[in-house]
């Protein structure tokens, strides 16, 4: 069971890599769609199941969807897959071998291993101590942010206003 | 720029980098460095030439991937320590990541190449906002962050900067790039000093801003941003040019003007500190700043080309640009020697 969280994370990697090698945007967001879910089930075992489920609902179903959309307008006639081209292929190639060798090496025994003790989940929870709370953590870092955290709040609602004003301008007609 | 967004986004710059001056917890630091970032992309983009939407990319390109390096940072130093401060950051992997994230946002060698094609490809003003006010935010997490960062990458990283700085200028004619490589030399002298005297670093954070404001600022009302430029000031403003000059020899750092105090308190604190190497090959490579602020005054003060007659009596237009505050800067960055005793009040 503790290997899904390592198997997991090692697949985020390589959704990572197959939209850094610079796909056509479209199957680039597929590959973020995918990453984009394995990184939710990563959130989700570290016991976060509601922040984990934001991020299904609101970066994937809201963000991707939208994003996937105006991808669909702005497309080409021949998009450029991983096949199609040997520089985007090669680059994929090279990210999945440094992920490789980075596994073996993890796996070698050589030195510390960083946070992957298979024993169990202390390695990655951040407190340590485990034990269990009244309120799960997630919830309430969730409810925090209205009351204690509201500046936050404030903060990134005023930025996401400012970054529409940002967008527009920047995509002004250039004459 | 609609004067309504103008306003909006000068105000969310402000914002961001007051927040990451104000914060004690890693978090609201990074969001006040975001908030730069994102803000300060449209102010780049002012003009509508592709040459500064290539140089709002590449600023972009390059402050993401520090923001994203010093959040990784500041996940690590979470996992370690448990905890959010910034003064506390006792993982040496959490530290060098961030100092190496901090040293890309101010535009420091070996993370300087973007700081000369970014200056070069927009116009003075959004120019003197990247190299004065961007500095702000993340000078002031390094200082609080001083006691904890790697030395060795910090000395390494300083006399690369005043290296790099004084032998990069050296081949310019453009006044932006110049100013792009005295603000690399610059970061130089200020990284170097900080884990002796982080007050110092404050020092000559001040003069510096001020300096390049007033060159800014003389350059932005006479329209000059060539050499070429430069050997026809002392037709229309023979007095900005006479203040150009002194202003160009203060950041070059010599005494009696303002821009020699900082590099004298830190070579005396270098040396009170048994370092004497190291301040002697920074003083000497400062000597390559002052090589072509040098040429500059010599084409635009010293030198009078050769022209026709009718070009030297030239009909006084009135002075459209605003010069509000430059007499005060001219004077500030020119005189302020002998208040040094005062820096006192900077602890």
């Amino acid at each position: 069971m503790m290997y899904v969280v390592f198997i997991m994370s090692v697949l985020y990697v390589v959704g990572f890599i197959g939209f850094s090698s610079k796909p056509s945007p479209v199957y680039g967001g597929m590959s973020l769609v995918v990453s984009g879910g394995l990184g939710c089930g990563i959130v989700m075992s570290s016991g976060g199941s509601f922040l984990g489920l934001v991020v299904f609902l609101v970066y994937l179903g809201g963000m991707m969807v939208v994003f996937g959309y105006t991808i669909a307008m702005a497309t080409e006639e021949y998009p450029e897959t991983w096949g199609s081209n040997v520089v985007v292929l090669s680059a994929f190639l090279v990210g999945l071998l440094m992920e490789v060798f980075m596994v073996m090496w993890l796996f070698s025994g050589e030195h510390e291993l960083v946070g992957f003790y298979f024993s169990g989940l202390e390695g990655l929870m951040v407190l340590g101590e485990g034990g269990f709370e009244y309120v799960r953590e997630d919830y309430s870092g969730g409810a925090s942010l209205y009351s204690y955290g509201f500046w936050f709040l404030a903060m990134a609602g005023w930025m996401l206003f400012v970054s529409i004003f940002i967008t527009i301008e920047v995509t002004r007609k250039r004459y | 720029m609609n004067p309504l967004a103008l306003s909006l986004i000068l105000t969310t710059l402000l914002a961001g980098t007051l927040i990451t001056m104000m914060s004690s917890h890693w978090l609201t630091a990074w969001m006040g460095l975001e908030m730069n970032m994102l803000t300060m992309i449209p102010i780049l983009m002012k003009t509508t030439n592709p040459r500064s939407t290539e140089a709002a990319t590449k600023y972009f390109m390059t402050q993401a991937m520090a923001s994203m390096m010093l959040m990784m940072a500041l996940t690590i130093n979470l996992m370690y320590s448990g905890q959010w401060s910034i003064t506390k950051m006792t993982n040496p992997v959490a530290s060098n990541m961030a100092l190496m994230a901090l040293m890309t946002k101010l535009g420091s060698a070996p993370f300087h190449f973007w700081v000369p094609e970014v200056t070069q490809g927009v116009e003075l003003t959004p120019g003197m906002i990247l190299l004065t006010w961007q500095k702000l935010a993340p000078l002031s997490l390094l200082y609080q962050m001083a006691t904890y960062t790697n030395t060795n990458l910090i000395y390494l990283s300083g006399l690369l900067s005043i290296l790099i700085g004084g032998w990069g200028g050296l081949n310019q004619t453009q006044l932006r790039k110049i100013l792009a490589y005295s603000s690399i030399s610059h970061m130089g002298w200020m990284l170097i000093i900080l884990p002796f005297n982080p007050t110092l670093t404050l020092l000559n954070l001040t003069i510096y801003i001020m300096l390049t404001l007033s060159i800014f600022m003389i350059l932005t009302n006479t329209f000059t941003t060539s050499m070429s430029s430069l050997t026809l000031m002392w037709n229309k403003t023979p007095a900005m040019t006479i203040m150009l000059m002194t202003t160009l020899l203060s950041l070059g750092g010599l005494p009696p003007l303002s821009g020699f105090m900082p590099k004298w308190l830190m070579i005396h604190e270098l040396t009170k500190n048994n370092s004497i190497i190291m301040p002697l090959t920074m003083a000497i490579m400062a000597l390559l700043n002052m090589y072509f602020y040098m040429r500059l005054i010599y084409y635009s003060s010293l030198t009078i080309l050769p022209s026709t007659n009718n070009m030297k009596m030239t009909w006084r237009f009135t002075n459209t640009k605003h010069t509000m505050t430059l007499p005060t800067l001219i004077t500030l960055s020119n005189m302020l020697l002998p208040l040094t005793p005062m820096i006192s009040m900077l602890e």
